[in-house]
């Protein structure tokens, strides 16, 4: 098996985890910041694959798989939370959501 | 026989539950049959044990069971243990037996108050405590049932709690008899030092050769003991508390302070007589307690107006006598005394308290008179229980007062002084019993009398009748059981567990009873001079000693002086306390405390924004923060 090392792999999933911690701190529009979730997730997929390549076996890619089924869940949820607010027409905005201050 | 003893200690036990427990399922009158019967299969299981022991030889009388090890601590352990043997058998006799007397009697008595079940349950719980105390089988389990006596008698005696002086005189008899159940339990742990183990064999046959005759150690168990005792049994100085014990329904003044839990202390110092043998001068303390009590009590007695408290002094002064006779180590005639006296004065209180029944709650006697007429039963059994009181022969008292009389000549030098004072004593008994009897049946019929008494005849129910009539039945025969200078049926029973240490000559059985029954005829006769007959001596003499008789009248002033060297110091360094410690120190702290804890939370609080994108930062920067330490610190 050829292509580029172990090193490129880490490498690309913090880039990628790094741009998906950002949008989840600063957007305010819940919809993005889900978006910015799913990046973070498969960031961590990616560097799962890579080290399951690296050592040769296959660990790393059923945590992948559950990691997208947990992904997937969590969109369902999310998804349908935004759906609620948008029928009580509650704006789209996270900082606007602070019920819960002690 | 040991089966029969374990049946007797907890069938009260299961009465008392049973009435606990089918609370409005059974009627009030069947929560007494309940009690009564329970008491009496005691009373059956006791008889069968006593029926076992007669079988055996007189030296092999005693028999130990336990069924299981209460606390063990490294090689100290005590069981749950009972001791069968005469002395337990012959309490255990006389507990169950008056006590079932009692128990029915009291069913007619406290028929129609309110909390009837109450009552018959607290008086089986007493049986049952008693009898726990009389037959236990180490110091510590007596020690449990002495606080359990002193439990029921405290919740029998406030039984109507609606009254004051009812709650009051509990209070009193519980704390009084607390200061005893201290000076127990520090003769208890002082043995448990110097012998190792708390079961009467191991105590008794150890003791002796681990302490010496007369040392600090033997003198200080002693006088935890005798402490305990004379709590208990009402003896100077911590008698004060049985007089007002009285607030109680009579049935309880009956059987609890009367005849068996007050007797207590007599039994306690024949059963524990080695140890008091190891320290002869506390024996002898003993002694001159009972006497000055007997003395004193029968002074006391001469002016009280209210029919239980004469009685009640009457007993504490016969408790004296069997002071003298334990202390002066004559411990079968101090049990002789103690079974007649449970007898007579059972009978007293319940023929009291037929009178109080009649007269609608009435316990004076200057509001009684000429009730002979109006009840004859009850007259008859009354006088009975005054010949048997004052000691007039052949009835009860006569008996055992004169064998204690006759244990006290034969003792050396102490023994003729309380010779003397008992044979006061006994003047002195005749003198108040007989002015009881003149006053109260005698006369012509106050107005109190005529306004309460409609009916010709009305002395209580059957249900009230029989057991005092089976008291009465004892009062005169349970006197000839043991008949000085004959035959010695309590005390060469009693003699394997408590051998006397003198015995008496035949002359002094015989000289005793003389001047005793002539002390008492004479006593008798000055009650009818002065009570009898319509004469106004007893007004000339109170104006004659006017110091003397309002002294009497209280008390002697114990009451009055324990107040002013105990209760009012307590009660003003408590106010003292109140002002200057709990309310600005402990009061001002609490309130500050919740105070700073409620603003810190405030504080904390803020922290909890509810802005989700801080939380996922604080998260972050956590994560990142652990990353970094990880990291750097490898």
């Amino acid at each position: 098996m050829t292509g580029p090392g172990i090193v490129a792999y880490v490498v690309l999933s913090v880039f990628l985890f790094s741009i998906g911690a950002v949008g989840v701190l600063v957007r305010r529009s819940p919809l993005i910041v889900l978006l910015a979730l799913e990046i973070m997730l498969n960031a961590g997929n990616l560097a799962l694959i890579a080290f399951s390549r690296h050592w040769g076996n296959g660990d790393g890619q059923i945590f992948a798989l559950a990691v997208m089924v947990v992904a997937a869940a969590e969109a369902v949820v999310g998804l349908g939370l935004i759906v609620a607010m948008s029928r009580r027409r509650v704006a789209l905005d996270v900082d606007k959501l602070t019920t819960l201050r002690g | 026989m040991i089966t029969a003893s374990w049946v007797a200690l907890f069938a009260p036990a299961v009465g008392v539950l049973l009435i606990a427990l089918a609370r409005d399922l059974i009627s009030k009158k069947q929560a007494g049959y309940i009690a009564a019967t329970s008491v009496l299969v005691s009373f059956g299981s006791s008889l069968c044990a006593l029926i076992n022991l007669l079988g055996e030889d007189p030296e092999e009388r005693s028999h130990s069971s336990s069924i299981w090890t209460w606390l063990s601590a490294g090689s100290f352990k005590v069981d749950l243990q009972i001791m069968v043997d005469p002395l337990s058998v012959l309490m255990m006799l006389i507990v169950s037996g008056v006590g079932f007397l009692i128990l029915s009697y009291a069913v007619g008595y406290m028929h129609g108050d309110g909390e009837e079940r109450r009552y018959h349950a607290y008086k089986a719980l007493f049986v049952f405590s008693m009898l726990l105390l009389v037959q236990s089988g180490n110091l510590l389990l007596l020690l449990a049932g002495w606080g359990m006596v002193g439990l029921s008698s405290y919740l029998l005696i406030n039984f109507w709690h609606q009254r004051a002086s009812a709650v009051h005189a509990g209070k009193k008899a519980f704390i009084m008899n607390a200061f005893g159940d201290a000076t127990f339990a520090i003769a208890i742990f002082l043995l448990a030092q110097r012998v190792g183990a708390l079961d009467f064999g191991t105590v008794f046959s150890q003791a002796p050769e681990v302490i010496d005759k007369s040392s600090v150690a033997a003198v200080v168990i002693a006088l935890g003991l005798l402490g305990a005792a004379v709590a208990k049994s009402a003896q100077v100085p911590l008698h004060t508390w049985l007089p007002d014990a009285m607030e109680g329904p009579t049935p309880v003044s009956a059987l609890i302070h009367a005849a068996t839990m007050v007797t207590a202390g007599v039994y306690m110092v024949a059963r524990t007589h080695v140890l008091f043998e190891l320290a002869p001068a506390i024996l002898h303390l003993a002694a001159v307690l009972g006497a000055i009590t007997l003395l004193m009590a029968g002074f006391i007695a001469l002016v009280q107006t209210d029919i239980k408290r004469v009685i009640a002094y009457s007993t504490m002064s016969q408790i004296g006598y069997m002071f003298v006779a334990v202390g002066l180590g004559a411990y079968g005639a101090g049990m002789f005394h103690l079974m007649t006296h449970a007898f007579f004065k059972a009978l007293l209180f319940m023929a009291a308290g037929i009178v109080i029944h009649a007269l609608a709650g009435e316990q004076d006697i200057r509001k009684m008179g000429g009730l002979g007429k109006r009840l004859p039963l009850t007259f008859r059994i009354f006088v009975i229980g005054s010949l048997a009181l004052a000691g007039i022969p052949p009835l009860a008292g006569f008996f055992s007062k004169d064998l204690i009389l006759a244990h006290a000549l034969a003792e050396g030098v102490i023994g003729p002084i309380l010779w003397v004072c008992a044979l006061v004593g006994a003047f002195l008994t005749a003198i108040y019993t007989f002015r009881l009897l003149f006053v109260v049946f005698f006369g012509k019929p106050s107005e109190h009398v005529e306004g309460h008494l409609h009916k010709e005849r009305f002395e209580g129910p059957f249900a009230m009748m029989w057991p005092v009539g089976i008291l009465t039945v004892l009062a005169v025969v349970g006197g000839l059981i043991e008949i000085p200078g004959a035959w010695h049926g309590i005390s060469n029973w009693v003699e394997p567990v408590a051998a006397p240490l003198q015995e008496p000559e035949v002359w002094m059985e015989v000289l005793s009873p003389i001047v005793a029954v002539a002390l008492a005829v004479l006593g008798a006769g000055i009650a009818w001079r002065l009570w009898g007959t319509q004469s106004d001596t007893p007004a000339r003499l109170r104006e004659r000693l006017p110091q003397v008789a309002t002294a009497l009248e209280h008390k002697l002033y114990w009451d009055e002086a324990y107040d002013r060297v105990f209760s009012v110091p307590a009660q003003q360094t408590a106010l003292f306390l109140r002002r200057a410690i709990e309310g600005p120190i402990v009061l001002g702290s609490v309130g500050e405390l919740g105070r700073s804890v409620r603003a810190l939370g405030g504080r904390i609080a803020r922290v909890q924004s509810g802005l989700l994108r801080s939380y996922a930062l604080a998260l972050a920067a956590g994560l990142a923060v652990i990353i970094v330490v990880f990291i750097s610190v490898r």
